[in-house]
């Protein structure tokens, strides 16, 4: 049946040799971001799965669901007979990516660190859903927005940022996560950004002494009204007493997806106002 | 079981502790908990210089001792509070380990193994799901958690002719798997961005430290475990059996409620400020009987101090370690708690 289609072998961002049929047809999405993505590269009508957390565009909430992100459920999945499995990041999914694979169906991984990162994985999922020319035109025009933000800030000095993921426990963004990259293109610089890992547990004392500028709150979004108040430590901090605490819509900041530009643009914006005065 | 009989044997045996032997005893372990308690403030993912913050210590926080107002707010809003914290929690669990032990008269009888911590943790993640933004719901409802898991282990090992400390274990093996499912089964309804906040919590997380919670820790364990140190005597009686202790003259039943009940609301306290901090009320009160005997009168007082020692020296560990980035202190008790008892297991 389908081993005659024609097929066609693709290296996923974790390294794995991943073989595709050359028409993708059925695909499922287990992260908001590539349900975004897949949306953005004009393939959303053959996107036949996705999470509860794939709120956006509106057409995805119509989706069938297959759990969370941490929970998805592998039944549902097969259910859906899809010929590719999108996934944001391998770690937690290692046994499930093995039970689809015995079941045929190819399982593509996408890690970004950076938003050079986020502009790669666009390109490589409308490679793989063929939808390569509308891809590169997306990937165009961000990085035409991206790239008028950066020249908009490029002389002005550098705001120490620090970026709030949780409350408490206190967690924030580190060296390895997309969020660093976008706050340095934003005319920042993160006071976590050579702490190891993606997203920390950040010690309450170091974030004392850190003294940020800045303070953004990744929150309003899919987060509803969590994260909404600075850490305790982070109180008496310049950007607390001076007012510098920003409140950003997390879902254009925390999916790694064609509108992180739109949160690259809204953190532009705090830390340098006066780059954007008309 | 031949733990159980080697303790018993030990009771029996009169004499064998002094009260000046008793007190010697204490008096050491207070005396290292107080200087494990200066030493780890010099410690931390921000470095403070030793002598001023030493001297800032000994003030009382008085005197800045050349210490920065960074320094100053590090030193007493974050890192003191947070070693104080530990020490309480330490204390709590350690005393209520060594209470359920000598009255379940088994040496495996431990907080999470009879489900109370599990009911505190439930309790906890109630109040933040529906009264996420009242503080002081979580200590109620984690003690109210607790005093329900632990009626509920009452209950079920009721039997016709009392309870008996079998059925008692097993009775807590079903409360804690039910309450483990209770626990999965809220996480999973709760968003990503909150699981990641209480995945961490679960495993232990004393950071959180607000100064009321703080104090109520501090009254709790310090009152707690006085309370079941006054019930150490007929403590020491149940341990022989329930039957010779009534015919002693105890009243079995009182001291069950009142032992459970202070050791439910140690519990209760600690999960609530710091979550599930495993394994001290196991390995504490265990290596205190190796050590100084099993009479409850300095094992109880003993516990409590060797434990407060053990979690400061945990959560220093904790936060250090990787720093500036944190492990959850579960894991480090953990860590250092589950070898110590297979070696003290297989030592018979």
């Amino acid at each position: 049946m389908r081993e005659q289609a024609a097929t066609r072998e693709l290296v996923d961002e974790a390294g794995k040799h991943v073989t595709v049929p050359t028409n993708v047809e059925r695909v499922v999405s287990l992260a908001p971001n590539l349900t975004e993505i897949v949306y953005a590269v004009g393939a959303g009508n053959r996107l036949v799965g996705n999470t509860e957390y794939c709120n956006y565009p509106v057409e995805a909430t119509r989706v069938a669901k297959v759990g969370d992100t941490l929970h998805p459920s592998a039944e549902r999945i097969l259910a859906l007979q899809p010929q590719v499995v999108l996934v944001s990041t391998a770690s937690q999914l290692e046994s499930f990516t093995k039970e689809l694979a015995d079941h045929h169906v190819a399982v593509f991984v996408t890690d970004p660190h950076d938003l050079a990162g986020v502009f790669h994985s666009i390109q490589t999922l409308g490679d793989l859903l063929g939808e390569a020319a509308r891809a590169r035109m997306l990937v165009g025009n961000l990085q035409s927005r991206a790239t008028a933000v950066e020249q908009a800030v490029s002389a002005a000095r550098p705001v120490r940022v620090f970026y709030q993921v949780s409350e408490r426990p206190l967690y924030t963004a580190g060296r390895d996560s997309f969020v660093t990259d976008l706050i340095r293109r934003a005319g920042g610089q993160s006071v976590t950004a050579e702490v190891p890992g993606a997203w920390p547990r950040y010690s309450d004392e170091s974030a004392l002494a850190s003294e940020p500028e800045a303070i953004i709150l990744p929150t309003g979004g899919s987060m509803g009204n969590g994260n909404i108040e600075v850490a305790e430590p982070l109180k008496r901090s310049p950007a607390a007493l001076s007012g510098h605490v920003y409140k950003i819509n997390d879902d254009h900041l925390n999916r790694p997806g064609p509108r992180l530009v739109e949160g690259l643009e809204a953190l532009a914006r705090a830390l340098h106002p006066e780059a954007f005065k008309q | 079981m031949t733990a159980i009989a080697a303790q018993t044997r030990s009771v029996v045996l009169p004499g064998r502790i002094t009260p000046r032997r008793a007190l010697l005893s204490c008096g050491v372990l207070l005396l290292v908990l107080l200087s494990a308690i200066a030493l780890t403030t010099l410690v931390g993912s921000e470095r403070l210089p030793a002598g001023q913050t030493l001297c800032a210590l000994f003030s009382g926080g008085k005197a800045s001792c050349g210490l920065s107002a960074n320094q100053w707010a590090i030193l007493f809003e974050i890192r003191l509070p947070r070693i104080l914290l530990s020490a309480a929690v330490g204390a709590s669990l350690a005393s209520a380990g060594a209470g359920y032990q000598a009255l379940l008269r088994n040496p495996l009888a431990e907080p999470y193994l009879l489900g109370i911590s599990n009911g505190a943790a439930v309790g906890t993640m109630l109040a933040l799901v529906f009264f996420g933004s009242v503080e002081w719901s979580r200590p109620v409802m984690a003690f109210a958690g607790a005093l329900l898991a632990s009626l509920a282990v009452y209950q079920l090992a009721r039997g016709r002719a009392g309870a008996s400390p079998e059925r008692m274990i097993l009775a807590g093996v079903i409360v804690t798997t039910f309450l483990s499912s209770a626990i999965v089964f809220i996480t999973t309804l709760m968003d990503a961005t909150r699981i990641r906040s209480f995945t961490f919590w679960l495993l232990g997380d004393l950071s959180g430290a607000t100064s009321r919670l703080l104090l109520v820790g501090l009254i709790v364990s310090i009152c707690g475990a006085a309370v079941l140190t006054l019930f150490a005597r007929p403590l020491n009686l149940l341990m022989l059996g329930e039957r010779d202790a009534f015919d002693l003259g105890v009243e079995v039943g009182r001291v069950r409620i009142i032992v459970f009940l202070t050791a439910g609301l140690l519990v209760g306290t600690s999960v609530a400020s710091s979550g599930s901090v495993g394994y001290v009320g196991l390995v504490v009160p265990h290596l205190i009987r190796l050590s100084l005997g099993a009479d409850n009168r300095i094992t109880i007082p003993a516990a409590a101090l060797a434990g407060a020692i053990f979690v400061v020296v945990a959560d220093t560990l904790a936060r250090t370690v990787i720093a500036p980035r944190e492990l959850p202190v579960g894991a480090i008790t953990a860590l250092i708690g589950a070898p110590l008892f297979i070696y003290l297991l297989r030592r018979g």
